[in-house]
């Protein structure tokens, strides 16, 4: 019994089937890019303030982009939530796990891409930029204009 | 396994040090709270100067258990402490960061704010 399973397994390292190859990996993390990129695109269009897109994939094993955003009133956190979520429902048909009533610190988690809408108070409490401080920021087509500033 | 009467550790940065359950949320005469429940909790210690204080009730959520955690695949841990994270009525985190490792079960129970302010997940 041992001689077969010698035979099939004890030349190499044995591989397990699950694991998806390394190209796998970048398709999966360019299409996470392109979703994280649109919905950025879309709190930017509910004027969401200053987005930022961190690929957090090196660090924390359990997503790969967080999307971090300014809302200015628990009205906006609705829309730009609301907005969010319809947009992946109707494009990707993905349905995000997290607040479904807006509050203080609203999440959405759409497993690779984690959105994060605070309000400006709770922003600089939490201050998540200084947590993953080490994450690459990804750059935003749409954020060439200066952010606004109160 | 915590029940009513159990001291737990803190593990983020609120200001309380040390709690004691005193409520399981759940069904009613539910016994037990196991990682990922929300129990009700009276601060024993605190930090002083910090905005919590000794003998105020707040609410929780269990992070680290000593009695083991079974994963469908075999998996069994378990930790050296029983430890809780202080929340708000909303489910926001009190505290602005989590010391020591979690388990990833709290974001399938919808905690993944705790998980993101945590420096590892088991």
């Amino acid at each position: 019994m041992f001689d077969d399973l010698m035979k099939k397994y004890g030349e190499v390292v044995f591989k397990k089937n699950g694991r998806k190859s390394p190209s796998a990996e970048l398709d999966d993390d360019a299409e996470s890019l392109s979703f994280a990129v649109e919905m950025a695109k879309v709190a930017s269009d509910v004027k969401a303030a200053d987005i930022r897109v961190l690929f957090v994939k090196p660090l924390v094993y359990w997503t790969r982009f967080f999307i971090i955003a300014t809302a200015f009133s628990r009205p906006q956190i609705d829309a730009i939530g609301s907005r969010i979520r319809d947009l992946a429902e109707k494009k990707y048909g993905k349905v995000p796990s997290g607040d479904a009533k807006p509050n203080s610190w609203t999440l959405l988690d759409f497993g690779d891409v984690v959105v994060h809408i605070f309000l400006p108070q709770q922003r600089a409490f939490y201050n998540l930029e200084e947590f993953y401080g080490n994450a690459t920021l990804i750059e935003l087509p749409s954020e060439t204009q200066p952010p606004f500033h109160t | 396994m915590i029940q009513p009467q159990t001291h737990l550790n803190v593990a983020d940065n609120s200001g309380a040090r040390e709690l004691m359950c005193i409520r399981v949320i759940g069904a009613s005469n539910r016994r037990y709270a196991h990682i990922g429940d929300v129990i009700v909790a009276v601060i024993k210690e605190a930090v002083p100067n910090t905005p919590l204080e000794r003998s105020e009730v707040i609410r929780a959520v269990i992070v680290r258990t000593r009695k083991e955690l079974k994963r469908d695949n075999g998996m069994i841990i378990r930790y050296d402490d029983n430890a809780a994270v202080v929340i708000d009525q909303e489910g926001n985190p009190k505290g602005t960061r989590i010391f020591g490792a979690i388990a990833r079960e709290l974001r399938q129970l919808n905690f993944t704010k705790i998980v993101s302010l945590a420096p590892e997940v088991l």
